[in-house]
């Protein structure tokens, strides 16, 4: 992308002729405070708008950042080198503390989780005594200095921070624009069908909750400096707020929305003068109403924009190439399932299953409503935990196991309703799922560069081969949202594909495509079986099934009242009393 | 000195005020299924709202509470005006951070309206003390207490008895059901909103004689409801009252037997207890709750 | 009957992986029963539910002469609908006494007469009128359900799937009960998995297969075509030869 470079690079160069040409010495000082504000956000968007997670602690990792440095500073004397790492690793250190048991809570009490930290920290350091200065805080921070080198306020401090904002931006966008942020999206938008293509969101939601810690850190550090003075307000609540109005207001996924916000709501109280003192009542209200008119800030605005004008930029063509399944002949059977049971509220979802299957085999599910049918499937791919039985993939049990881990395993799935991201490229929604494949995702994927450059165009060719297996090669380059059913069903496919599974459970794939598209879509079935990969295909459509399924398995109330053929079940009198009724009325 | 008896009527006085909160809290969740963060900055406004009034119109304090209570209401349905109606089809998270935006301009427009100084609101029935049994103690706090509990049965009574508050049930219950039935369901959120800021207008009015009303109390207090809310029970209204009633003991009398500030790590300490042994809480929705 | 209590022409209700209903037209004369018959995701939840007005919808929807397609689920209800989801969707906090009388608008005498008149229908109930709604058997559930729906005095009750979940011996005794409301004057549209159960209360039947109306008749006209198992299981075995 040529645009968002132009503009950073335009920016830049804005930003080093303001500060070197026009600027005054007040004003290179409300330009190194933007600076810092940038840095906080930027480690804020991780969590709060990638991760999707509602942290409320970010004023205190920075609060906590700006008293380290204030304490290593003023009381013991430290040089830059110690005091600023060490501000960056105690926040991520008590991040990481908490992390465990906070993350893993739904959404509003992880928000209170970690605004009972804030509070709690604030308490210690308001109550610190003569180590923090108590309500006071800590004046009389000396300069910068690293290893005996002074950089002094004013362009050198300023110079300073920007280039760790710089670098703060670099590693964020990273992380971000490559295929993590892509996992982060799926993430967001539907973590069922993320856990399905064996993306571990505990793991990329600890890796967000760190990195925020860091960056308020190192954000806090660096103000400490340009202030020269600590006090607990650093910790307060309108810290958050502030961190949170700019996260918002400039677009909480996208970096310049962090350049955008913090310059923003720096200056705009600095330029507006009358606003004096009630800079923070127009932070509400412009809180108030991004959230409600523009949910993607200034950033989603601008880029909106921007494509309407220039139209989608067409990648290089990707050469497809193949993706091998896993060989024939692992531990046979593939799948055993022994008096599988499990109860919701009142109801026995499934009463007691037992089922086999064997690679290569394709096996079809019917049963009327409320038979259990997804249920089984979301016990055997692990969104639903048993309450009995024992399930065997390749002879290791797996009934106790999370559902990323399973799709790891090699089960993957598609769902009943569409769980593709709508506004993600066909391309890049299966290319996601090979990166998870591959264990590409996430942090130290990204600081190894595995992500990117010759990764990720193998990535995106395996993808491309699976997309053309599955007769979707045509819509690679374009938005999921955008695909008529029938070609979402042959992409949700390629991207259960994309885990090499061994078994493929399709929750209802012939539902809303067309007469013509069920023989093509049962002709590509057919060749994924012959190739060693087994299938269980929940289905109504009994003719679909006919001709698809080796062996059918009929549902009832939880419990199998059949098994066959196709041809033996469409005749067998239990199957049609479960569906149409007893005689006896 | 501080006497036992006077700890405890503190504990059950300030607790008492915190329910009012809490419930108000729970109310508006039940609702619409959303977190207002806002609500503790109602009470604050609620607080100086009766401040303000009492200067205009020299009333007791009893009077001034219904009208406390309904000026409150008002500004409850500008917030779910503002916050929530716009905002009804969007995930609850984007609600937490309009209410949050809500809550600061409730600050500051305090703060602009009425300057940074803490002001107080007048006693609801005379202040001074009440001497019983050879104690001494705080008339204000036994009234808060009775209020609050009139309060507190008044708003059971409404919920379990009136037509009204079968329909705010229902609403509250399973909106989209409610609906079906035929109950004008924006008009019961409404109700609820403009019954849950009345109550924080009380809780305002009343903690403002003894503690002073400030315009950052709110953040504080929505933490303090938001624990009780979490450890008696998401979502239920006898649990808002018993955690309510626990956070208030832990800040008056365990914190009267260690630190204040140890006493508050205690409290979090139960809170992540709770979060991890009885995500629940104490009253929390059994298991068999489906119909 | 001269013109229909219920006339729904030509409705379209669009789903995430396509069309879940399309060009349905259904008629429901004043007092009869209609059943719904249609294998699941056959669309005939989403036919009621898009009556009710709790799904969006194209088409055109007449209800006593007055089209209602642009009116919201409470305004529709106040008009005569009644529902009764599948799985009932009780307000499960509330006592079975609250869960009847919410549904009523009228005066309070007015209510304390209905409910009189609802308890009768179903006794078991007024046995029970102080337990909340979560405590009550699945069948008890299922007659609170349409209770309540019946609190509103509706014209036209839909039923969705009441029989889910059900033990065979509750749900041969709420079929009993259904002609007896329609007795009462109200029209009956029932979505019901069971065909065989289905025909034996039915006055008139619409079959549905993926999203569209494939077979409308009497029970008798349809007992013998043949009609519904090929609709549902591609079979070709009438139902009259089934063992």
């Amino acid at each position: 992308m040529n645009a968002p470079r132009g503009v950073a690079l335009l920016g830049a160069a804005s930003l080093i002729i303001y500060a070197v040409g026009f600027a005054s010495a007040y004003e290179l000082r409300v330009l190194t405070f933007a600076g810092c504000q940038v840095l906080m956000v930027l480690g804020y968007q991780l969590i709060f708008g990638h991760a999707g997670a509602l942290s409320l602690a970010q004023g205190a990792f920075f609060g906590l950042g700006a008293y380290v440095t204030a304490i290593l500073g003023a009381r013991y004397g430290a040089g830059f080198a110690a005091s600023f790492p060490l501000s960056i690793l105690l926040p991520v250190a008590l991040a990481a503390l908490i992390a465990v048991p906070v993350l893993r809570l739904a959404s509003h009490y992880f928000a209170l989780a970690t605004l009972g930290l804030a509070q709690v920290v604030l308490l210690a350091f308001v109550n610190g005594g003569t180590w923090t200065g108590g309500a006071l805080g800590i004046p009389g921070l000396p300069g910068v200095s690293i290893f005996g080198w002074t950089v002094a306020r004013g362009l050198p401090l300023l110079s300073l921070v920007w280039a760790v904002v710089a670098f703060g931006a670099f590693l964020s966008g990273r992380m971000t624009n490559g295929i993590t942020g892509l996992a982060f999206t799926m993430l967001r938008e539907n973590p069922l069908a993320a856990s399905a293509i064996g993306i571990d969101g505990a793991r990329l939601r600890f890796s967000a909750f760190l990195l925020s810690a860091g960056y308020g850190g190192a954000a806090g550090a660096l103000e400490a400096h340009t202030a020269g003075v600590v006090s607990p307000e650093a910790l307060g609540f309108n810290q958050l707020v502030t961190c949170l109005a700019m996260t918002v207001i400039g677009g909480s996924t996208r970096v310049a929305g962090a350049f955008l916000g913090a310059l923003l709501l720096t200056y705009l109280p600095e330029r507006l003068r009358f606003l004096e003192g009630q800079a923070l009542l127009a932070y509400g209200a412009a809180l108030l109403a991004a959230v409600i008119l523009a949910p993607e800030g200034l950033a989603g605005l601008l880029a909106r924009l921007w494509a309407k004008l220039e139209p989608v930029v067409r990648k290089d063509q990707v050469r497809p190439s193949p993706l091998i399944l896993p060989p024939l002949g692992t531990r046979e059977p593939l799948l055993e399932v022994r008096a599988l049971a499990r109860r919701f509220g009142g109801i026995e979802a499934i009463a007691g299953v037992d089922l086999t299957l064997a690679s290569g085999e394709i096996l079809g599910l019917i049963g009327p409503n409320g038979s259990g049918k997804t249920t089984l499937a979301n016990l055997v791919t692990g969104l639903t935990k048993p309450d009995r039985g024992v399930i065997r993939f390749q002879g290791r049990r797996i009934d106790d196991l999370g559902a990323f881990e399973i799709a790891r395993l090699g089960i993957a799935r598609t769902f009943q309703t569409s769980a593709l991201p709508a506004e993600v490229m066909v391309l890049a929604a299966v290319a996601v799922a090979r990166a998870s494949e591959a264990r590409v995702l996430g942090t130290a994927a990204v600081l190894h560069a595995r992500d990117r450059g010759a990764h990720r165009r193998k990535l995106d060719a395996e993808a491309m081969g699976l997309l053309e297996r599955l007769g979707a090669g045509a819509v690679a380059l374009r938005p999921c949202g955008d695909l008529p059913p029938g070609l979402a069903r042959r992409v949700e496919i390629a991207r259960a594909l994309a885990l090499r599974p061994s078994l493929l459970i399709l929750d209802e794939p012939a539902a809303g495509l067309a007469e013509s598209e069920h023989t093509n879509l049962a002709d590509t079935l057919r060749s994924l079986a012959a190739e060693g990969l087994a299938l269980i295909v929940i289905e109504h459509n009994m003719p679909f099934l006919l001709g698809l399924a080796g062996r059918v398995l009929a549902l009832d109330a939880g419990r199998v009242i059949a098994t066959g053929t196709p041809a033996e079940i469409r005749r067998d009198p239990r199957v049609m009393a479960s569906y149409l009724g007893s005689a006896a009325a | 000195m501080i006497t036992l008896a006077q700890l405890a009527l503190n504990a059950l006085s300030l607790g008492a005020a915190y329910a009012l909160v809490a419930l108000g809290f729970v109310l508006i969740l039940n609702a619409t299924g959303a977190v207002n963060f806002a609500q503790g900055d109602l009470v604050m406004a609620g607080g100086y709202l009766t401040a303000w009034f009492v200067v205009l119109l020299p009333l007791p304090g009893l009077v001034l509470l219904p009208l406390a209570m309904v000026a409150t209401a008002l500004l409850g349905l500008a917030a779910l005006a503002l916050a929530y109606f716009p905002l009804m089809r969007r995930p609850p998270s984007t609600v937490f951070v309009s209410t949050i935006a809500i809550g600061l301009i409730l600050q500051n427009g305090a703060v602009r309206l009425f300057g940074p100084e803490p002001r107080v609101t007048p006693p609801v029935l005379g202040g001074g003390e009440v001497h019983w049994a050879g104690l001494t103690l705080s008339r204000q706090s036994i009234s808060l207490i009775v209020v609050a509990a009139v309060l507190i049965l008044g708003q059971r009574w409404l919920l379990a008895r009136t037509r009204l508050g079968r329909q705010m049930r229902a609403t509250a219950e399973d909106r989209t059901m409610a609906a079906a039935l035929g109950i004008p369901v924006r008009a019961m959120i409404a109700l609820t909103f403009a019954l849950a800021a009345a109550l924080a207008g009380a809780g305002g009015m009343l903690l403002g004689n003894q503690f002073f009303v400030t315009p950052t109390e709110g953040s504080a207090l929505i933490l303090k409801a938001y624990v009780a809310v979490v450890i008696g029970g998401w979502g239920s209204l006898e649990g808002a009252v018993a955690g309510a009633l626990l956070v208030a003991a832990f800040e008056t009398i365990v914190a009267a037997l260690v630190s204040y500030t140890a006493a508050i790590a205690l409290l979090y300490g139960v809170l992540v207890a709770i979060l991890l042994l009885r995500p629940e809480g104490l009253f929390g929705e059994a298991a068999g709750r489906r119909a | 009957m001269n013109s229909p209590l219920l006339a729904i022409e030509s409705l379209d209700v669009a789903g995430l992986a396509g069309p879940v209903l399309e060009k349905v037209s259904v008629t429901i004369d004043a007092g009869e029963v209609v059943a719904l018959l249609g294998a699941n995701g056959a669309g005939k939840s989403t036919l009621l539910q898009a009556i009710m007005g709790l799904l969006p919808a194209r088409g055109s929807i007449r209800f006593a002469g007055e089209e209602i397609a642009a009116l919201g689920a409470a305004a529709r209800a106040r008009r005569g609908l009644g529902y009764v989801p599948e799985g009932r969707r009780l307000f499960p906090g509330m006592t079975v006494r609250d869960n009847l009388l919410v549904a009523c608008h009228e005066s309070a005498s007015l209510g304390a007469q209905r409910l009189g008149e609802t308890l009768d229908l179903f006794p078991t109930l007024a046995e029970r009128l102080l337990t909340p709604a979560w405590q009550l058997s699945g069948g008890q559930q299922q007659m609170l359900a349409i209770g309540r729906a019946l609190m509103g005095a509706p014209r036209l009750l839909l039923l969705d799937e009441p029989s889910l979940g059900l033990a065979p011996l509750v749900i041969e005794q709420l079929m009993r009960e259904l002609p007896r409301l329609s007795e009462r004057g109200v029209a009956i549209l029932l979505a019901e998995q069971s065909v065989a159960r289905a025909l034996t209360v039915a006055d008139r039947v619409y079959a549905l297969a993926h999203g569209r109306i494939v077979a409308e008749g009497t029970p008798a006209e349809l007992r013998n075509s043949g009609i519904l198992e090929q609709a549902f299981l591609g079979a070709e075995i009438p139902l009259s030869s089934r063992p």
